[in-house]
C-alpha cells in the first residue's frame, strides 16, 4: 500500500514520523512541498469559485497520485464548512482524471482520536494499538517542537540585526526535526536549535509592533497560501502571535476535547453579543478573537481564503466590534499578487506605527 | 542652487514627478503615461525636469512611491521608498489638514483612507476586482471611440442615468453594450456607468467605513467630472478635489523625503540627473532552484545587476554589488 495525503502546514512531519515508527506497513508518499506547480494543477482541475485550500490540496493529491499512491488519506465531515465535502469532491475529480486509488476519510467533526488511530491501523497493516499510540505520540511531540521553535522565531524576526537569519535557522531546524529518529535525538535537536536561535544578534533598540494573526486555519498554517505573511511582517519589524498552531489543534482535538476541555469556549463567549452560533470554518473564532484581543496588541491581520463564506461573515461582523482596533483582511487566492499584499502590509504597519506614536504621546501628556 | 525635494510616483498607468522647495511649495510637476515602461518614463520625466529648471536646483532628498516604487528607488537613489497609501494620505493632509476621508482612484487600484485628527486610522483597497479604476474607464472610452476627457463632459450632459450593473467590469461592460443596443443615449449610459462605479467603490472599497466630511477625492480619476458628480450625489456631502490631485502621491512622498532628510541630516542618495541618459537594462528569468519556478526580474546598468525582485526565498535578493561588498 502506498499512502498519500494533502499538505496542511507541517502535518507532513508527524505523518512521516508515524510511518517510520510503524515501518513494515504502508509506504508513505509525502506530496512535494506546495509550489506553483501544485497550485497550477489544482487551479486547472478545480471549479473556479472554490477556495485556495481546495485548489492546493487537490494539487497535492494529483502530485501524490503521479508518484504512485494507491491510497489517499483525507479529512472531511459534516458541520465544518464546504471543506467537509472536499474529500469526496476531490475523489471524483481524481477518478475522472483516471487515477485509481482507495480513499480513507478522517472525520473532522467527531471522535477524532479513534478515527485517526483506526486509519493508522489500516494503513500500517494492523499494528498493535500500543504501537500506534506510541507512534502517534512521537509524531505529535515532533510537531510540538516545530511549533515551539516557530513561536521563538516570531519573536526574533522583528528584532534580529540581519534580516532572514532566524528564518534560515528555522528551516534547517524543521528538516533536522523531520529526520530525528528517537525522543532522545529530538530533545538534543531542540536544545541545539533553541541555542542557535538565542545566539542570533538582536537590535537592542528594536521596539516591534505586536500583531495578532487570525482567520481560516488552513491559510493561517500554510505559508504558501498566505504568501509568507508572517515572514513579511517580521521583515517590516512586526512580532506576530496566533492562537492556531497545528500541535495546539491536535492536542485539543485528539485529547482534551474528549474530556470536556474546550479551548474555544472563552472565544465563543466573547463573540456571543455579535454572533450567537457557529457559522462554519473559523468564522466564529475570528469574531471572538477580535473581541478578546487586548491592548497589548497594536492590530490584527485577518487571513481568509477568497470566497470563504465563514470568514466573509466574520469580516463583516468584525467591522462593528472594537472599532478602534485596526484589522487588515487579506484574501488569499491564486489571483492575488504578492506586490499587492506587500503594499497593504506596509501601509498597515505605517498606520499602526503612527497610531502608537500618537497614543504614547498622549499617555506622556496625561502623566505630566 | 535652490534646494528641492523630489517625489516620484510610478503607477500602473501614469508616472508622476514633482519637486517641492524648502517650504514644501510645489515647484514642478509632470504627469506622464507609464506605457508599460517605467524606466524610460522616469528618465523622460527627469529630462523634462532638468530642462525646465536649468540646472539651478539641488536635489536634497528623493522619495518614491507607487507600484514601481522599488524599481524607481533603485534608479533614482531614493532616500525613502513608501507605499501609495501613506504617501496619498500625507499629500492630502498637506492641502486639506482637517480631512477625514480620502478617496483615491488610480489606474489599477482604488483606495479609501480614513483619517482622524491627522492620523490614518483605517484604509481599504480594492481586493480582487479592479472595477471602476482608471484603466476600465479608459477602456470604455476607447470602446465608445471617444477621448477620456469627452467621457467626462458627455456624462455631465445626462439627467436620466441608465442603471448599469457595477459589481464587475465584465458585467458592467456587457450591461453597457446591452443598454446601448436597446437604444439608450450614450450620455445616459455614461452617467449610469459613473453611478455604478461609485456604488461599487462604496460597497467594495468603502466596506461600511464611516465616510465623514471633509471628503477628498484624488488620483487620476478625479479628473472625471461624471464620477465626481456621482460621488457627491451618492454621499450627499461635498467632495473636494484638492489642487494637484493627480500628483498627491508624489507630493506626499516628496514631503516624506523632506521629513526624512531633516531627521537624518545626511546627504541625499540621489544618483543625479545623469540617470536620465544611462542605459538601464531590465530582464527577467525563471529560477529553476525548486518547483516554485519564481519569475525573477532584474535591473542592471553597464552589465552590473543593481537589484532583483520576485523570488519567494532570498536566493536572488542579494545583488552582485552587495556580494562583492561582503567578500571584501
Amino acid at each position: 500500500m502506498k499512502v498519500g495525503f494533502p499538505h496542511c502546514g507541517s502535518a507532513y512531519i508527524p505523518a512521516k514520523a508515524i510511518a517510520r515508527e510503524l515501518a513494515g506497513g504502508a509506504e508513505l508518499i509525502v506530496p512535494p512541498s506546495n509550489s506553483k506547480r501544485s497550485l497550477s494543477l489544482g487551479v486547472k482541475y478545480a471549479p473556479e469559485g472554490l477556495c485556495i485550500p481546495f485548489k492546493l490540496t487537490l494539487g497535492n493529491l494529483i502530485e501524490v497520485c503521479e508518484l504512485g499512491a494507491d491510497t489517499i488519506i483525507h479529512a472531511g465531515g459534516a458541520g465544518i464548512c464546504r471543506l467537509g465535502h472536499y474529500a469526496k469532491t476531490q475523489e471524483w475529480i481524481l477518478r475522472d482524471m483516471g487515477f485509481d486509488f482507495q480513499m480513507l476519510y478522517f472525520e473532522l467533526s467527531k471522535r477524532k482520536l479513534r478515527d485517526m488511530m483506526s486509519l493508522i491501523k489500516v494503513a500500517s497493516g494492523g499494528a498493535s494499538w500500543l504501537r500506534i499510540l506510541l507512534a502517534l505520540r512521537f509524531g505529535l511531540v515532533k510537531l510540538g517542537v516545530v511549533d515551539d521553535l516557530e513561536r521563538m522565531v516570531h519573536k526574533i524576526r522583528p528584532r534580529e540585526l540581519h534580516k532572514g537569519t532566524a528564518t534560515g535557522i528555522y528551516r534547517q531546524a524543521v528538516d533536522a526535526i523531520d529526520m530525528a529518529g528517537s525522543h532522545a535525538e529530538l530533545k538534543k535537536i531542540k536544545a541545539d536549535y533553541v541555542d542557535r536561535l538565542r545566539q542570533i544578534p538582536l537590535d537592542p533598540n528594536a521596539d516591534p509592533l505586536l500583531v495578532r494573526i487570525i482567520g481560516e486555519i488552513y491559510v493561517v498554517l500554510e505559508p504558501f497560501a498566505n504568501m509568507d505573511v508572517e515572514v513579511e511582517l517580521g521583515k517590516l519589524g512586526v512580532e506576530v502571535r496566533r492562537h492556531n498552531y497545528l500541535s495546539q489543534w491536535a492536542k485539543f482535538s485528539f485529547f482534551l476535547n474528549n474530556i470536556g476541555v474546550d479551548e474555544n469556549r472563552k472565544i465563543h463567549k466573547a463573540a456571543m453579543p455579535y454572533l450567537k452560533h457557529d457559522v462554519g470554518g473559523d468564522g466564529w473564532e475570528s469574531v471572538g478573537e477580535k473581541v478578546l484581543c487586548n491592548d497589548e496588541y497594536d492590530g490584527m491581520v485577518h487571513l481568509a481564503p477568497f470566497t470563504c463564506m465563514p470568514e466573509t461573515v466574520a469580516m463583516n461582523i468584525m467591522a462593528s466590534t472594537r472599532e478602534n482596533l485596526p484589522v487588515l483582511t487579506i484574501l488569499c487566492d491564486e489571483q492575488m499578487g504578492k506586490a499587492g499584499m506587500i503594499t497593504r502590509l506596509e501601509a498597515f504597519v505605517d498606520l499602526l506605527e503612527r497610531k502608537r506614536r500618537v497614543s504614547r504621546k498622549s499617555e506622556k501628556l496625561a502623566r505630566v | 542652487m535652490k534646494p528641492v525635494y523630489l517625489g516620484v510616483d510610478v503607477g500602473s498607468v501614469t508616472t508622476k514627478i514633482v519637486t517641492l522647495d524648502e517650504d514644501d511649495q510645489l515647484l514642478f510637476s509632470t504627469y506622464l503615461r507609464t506605457e508599460g515602461n517605467p524606466v524610460v518614463t522616469i528618465q523622460h520625466g527627469l529630462r523634462e525636469l532638468s530642462n525646465v529648471s536649468h540646472e539651478d536646483i539641488e536635489v536634497c532628498g528623493v522619495g518614491t512611491t507607487g507600484s514601481a516604487r522599488y524599481l524607481a528607488g533603485v534608479i533614482l537613489g531614493a532616500d525613502i521608498v513608501k507605499n501609495e497609501i501613506t504617501s496619498q494620505a500625507v499629500g492630502a493632509l498637506h492641502y486639506i489638514p482637517d480631512v477625514h476621508t480620502i478617496m483615491e482612484i488610480g489606474g489599477q487600484d482604488s483606495k479609501i483612507i480614513i483619517v482622524r485628527d491627522g492620523i490614518v486610522v483605517d484604509f481599504g483597497m480594492n481586493t480582487v476586482c479592479a472595477a471602476g479604476t482608471g484603466s476600465f474607464l479608459d477602456h470604455q472610452a476607447l470602446r465608445l471611440n471617444m477621448d477620456i476627457k469627452e467621457f467626462s463632459s458627455r456624462s455631465l450632459l445626462s439627467n436620466n442615468p441608465v442603471r448599469i450593473a457595477g459589481r464587475c467590469t465584465v458585467f458592467a461592460e456587457s450591461d453597457m453594450i446591452h443598454k446601448q443596443q436597446m437604444g439608450h443615449p450614450v450620455d445616459d449610459i455614461l452617467h449610469g456607468l459613473c453611478q455604478a462605479m461609485v456604488r461599487n467603490y462604496i460597497n467594495n472599497v468603502g466596506l461600511g467605513k464611516e465616510i465623514l466630511p471633509p471628503v477628498v477625492f484624488q488620483g487620476g480619476v478625479a479628473f472625471n467630472q461624471g464620477i465626481l458628480r456621482a460621488f457627491k450625489e451618492e454621499l450627499g456631502v461635498d467632495v473636494i478635489v484638492p489642487p494637484h490631485h493627480e500628483v498627491t502621491g508624489a507630493i506626499g512622498v516628496a514631503l516624506l523625503a523632506h521629513e526624512e532628510m531633516e531627521v537624518t541630516k545626511g546627504e541625499s542618495k540621489f544618483n543625479g540627473f545623469n540617470v536620465s541618459m544611462a542605459d538601464y537594462h531590465t530582464s527577467s528569468f525563471e529560477c529553476h532552484g525548486c518547483s516554485n519556478r519564481c519569475e525573477i526580474a532584474q535591473i542592471s546598468l553597464d552589465g552590473k545587476v543593481l537589484a532583483r525582485w520576485g523570488g519567494r526565498c532570498d536566493k536572488w535578493e542579494r545583488t552582485d554589488s552587495e556580494k562583492e561588498e561582503t567578500k571584501v
